[in-house]
């Protein structure tokens, strides 16, 4: 959070972390936001559908499921490709409907034809590239359940030259 | 009569005067409630949501407890 105090009509950011963990199936989490307004306390809400097995998920498959964009040498990795296949026997459009903000664009086909597999790119900003970071995307698909997938991103940035630099400076 | 009128004038007046000087802070969360959808195990994922002032004194949060 950014803020602790707020004036009257400012506002601030609150992120909630979760952490899939081995949970399994339906998992709903209410954070509770304790303030000066007094009680009841107000809560938020994030609800998943954690999946054990992701390469098996319905109406679309996402490979790799988890966006893994480290980097460990001194070699830029600024983007990484995913595929996402529809598995049904519709057609399926697709909406982004939540991304961080600034650390990366993310380029996302429109449609998929049923049985066909498009490709999505992500690509760090110039500003993200020395940055570790955890985040998501998610995508909401116009099939009748209106199905969300919700794709984890992740990047370690780590160099040798800097390793070395901290180890010696202790 | 005249009198009881006045006293109620005077007494709603002096209410109207005091009640913006003691306002309350008041929380407004536009939305509260995210749905992640499918997601895999053994991942991070994260939702930013924005919380409002919209009381007439300034809000103070003082924890945010998981749930």
């Amino acid at each position: 959070m950014e803020k602790k105090e707020l004036a009257v009509g400012d506002s601030t950011r609150l992120e909630v972390i979760f952490s899939t963990r081995r949970y399994n199936n339906r998992v709903i989490k209410r954070p509770r936001i304790e303030t000066n307004e007094g009680p009841p306390n107000k809560h938020v809400q994030i609800t998943s559908q954690v999946v054990r097995r992701p390469d098996s998920t319905y109406p679309v498959i996402i490979k790799p499921y988890k966006l893994d964009i480290s980097q460990f040498g001194e070699k830029v990795r600024d983007e990484i490709k995913f595929n996402i296949t529809n598995v049904s026997d519709s057609n399926l459009n697709l909406t982004l409907i939540d991304m961080p903000e600034g650390l990366f664009e993310l380029k996302l086909p429109k449609t998929i034809e049923a049985g066909k597999t498009a490709q999505g790119v992500l690509k760090l900003h110039q500003e993200s590239i020395e940055m570790s970071f955890e985040k998501s995307i998610t995508i909401e698909l116009d099939d009748e359940q209106a199905s969300r997938f919700t794709i984890p991103v992740k990047r370690t940035r780590r160099t040798v030259g800097k390793t070395t630099a901290q180890k010696s400076g202790h | 009569m005249k009198k009881t009128i006045l006293t109620l004038g005077l007494v709603l007046g002096l209410i109207m005067l005091i009640v913006p000087v003691y306002g309350a802070p008041r929380l407004t969360i536009p939305e509260a409630e995210f749905n992640f959808g499918y997601v895999p195990q053994n991942a991070k994922i994260s939702h930013v949501f924005w919380l409002k002032s919209t009381g007439d004194d300034s809000l103070r949060i003082l924890s945010v407890k998981p749930g």
